[in-house]
């Protein structure tokens, strides 16, 4: 009995963690809770790193984007720091309706990662539009 | 090794080679066979590119002469692609060496949770707080500090190597990439940038790109994202701690 018991507990204990997005899930679980508006983050860090790949993803779209139409000069860049801070702003100001202050400010949001993605940015354009228009 | 870039003739005769590309084809064969020592082999090995006639006009968009223009070596995918393999195997490496040890698994856990600590008793700390509270506060810092020192110590290892791959394989780029344009920049880069976007390149197309320019954005967006991916990377806490130990730290004035 009390084995069967013990059997059941855990299924349930992990659900119970899946459904209030807890905290140590497999890769899977962080992208769901990261789309889901109503979930919560425990982990600070868990967030961060959120953020930070989602300004990478943006970085590379956008550079292949950029690269393939092709669209030159600053207004290149400009706008890909436009898009790049303004949507992970609306990301976590209006969908997650995150209290920016747990996290250091707008500011430590807003630079979270954004060297790494505009690095990343540059070489995927520069790879892209070398490749299509000149190679 | 022949050139791909051959003209075709309309009248079945032998198809002309126009000398540019023959000389660049030439020179890129050249460049792949000779015997530059690899230091640090690649497990795989990378197909040459195959190369198409340039499409439209290239760069007259920008006002530019186009009279004198450089031929564009073969290399742009080519370098971002050995860039990327060798920040990564060098990485893969001393992540055997060194960070699947116990003892560097246990320092960092160590480093870690002790960070998430003080940064959060520091958080509640009011400018108030008793001389105890403070001086817990200094101890926990001077542990965290001879923590993060014995953490340093066991990271030298990868350091080093990681040190020595950087400069083995910028020795090796200068040598196939010096003083040719590997890609086209979609913009003109700002006056203080294009002493290093247009190293050793003749001509005043400052959309010309230099290897080394590209290697750095290379290194500076795929070195980092590759240590986030194996978890190489320190925590946000531990490096704000270590960045409080180097200068001042965040909330000296509040104990002043």
């Amino acid at each position: 009995m009390s084995g069967a018991r013990r059997r059941e507990e855990p299924p349930h204990a992990q659900q119970h963690a899946l459904a209030n997005g807890g905290g140590a899930g497999p890769r899977g679980s962080v992208w769901g809770k990261a789309l889901r508006s109503d979930s919560a983050w425990h982990d600070k860090d868990e967030f961060l790193d959120v953020i930070y790949w989602f300004r990478q993803i943006i970085a590379v779209i956008l550079g292949v984007i950029w690269g393939v139409v092709p669209l030159k000069g600053f207004v290149g860049i400009a706008i890909f720091c436009l898009i790049n801070a303004g949507v992970l702003y609306l990301y976590f100001s209006s969908f997650r309706q995150i209290d920016e202050e747990e996290y250091g400010g707008t500011w430590e949001l807003t630079k979270e990662g954004f060297m790494t993605s505009f690095a990343l940015f540059l070489v995927v354009w520069i790879i892209f539009y070398t490749a299509i228009h000149y190679d | 090794g022949g050139s791909s870039w051959v003209t075709p003739s309309l009248n079945g005769e032998r198809p002309l080679q126009s000398e540019p590309t023959d000389r660049l084809c030439a020179t890129a064969h050249v460049s792949s066979a000779r015997n530059i020592p690899e230091v640090f082999p690649l497990p795989f090995v990378l197909p040459p590119l195959k190369k198409r006639r340039p499409r439209g006009k290239p760069s007259s968009a920008l006002g530019r002469s186009t009279a004198a223009r450089q031929p564009l070596a073969p290399g742009s995918v080519r370098l971002c692609c050995e860039s990327a393999a060798r920040h990564a195997v060098p990485q893969g490496i001393t992540w055997v060496l060194v960070y699947r040890t116990d003892k560097y698994k246990r320092l960092k856990a160590e480093v870690e949770k002790q960070s998430k600590k003080l940064e959060k008793k520091k958080e509640t700390i009011t400018e108030s707080a008793g001389r105890q509270q403070k001086k817990k506060i200094e101890r926990q810092e001077e542990k965290l500090k001879n923590n993060n020192r014995d953490l340093s110590m066991v990271r030298m290892k990868s350091m080093f190597a990681i040190g020595f791959c950087f400069t083995a394989l910028m020795g090796m780029f200068n040598s196939i990439f010096d003083g040719r344009v590997v890609a086209k920049l979609p913009f003109i880069p700002l006056s203080y940038i294009q002493g290093l976007s247009h190293r050793n390149l003749l001509g005043e197309d400052y959309t010309d790109c230099s290897f080394i320019f590209l290697y750095i954005l290379c290194t500076m967006s795929i070195r980092q994202n590759i240590q986030k991916m194996l978890g190489l990377a320190p925590s946000r806490a531990a490096t704000k701690q270590a960045g409080g130990f180097l200068g001042p730290p965040p909330q000296a004035g509040k104990f002043s």
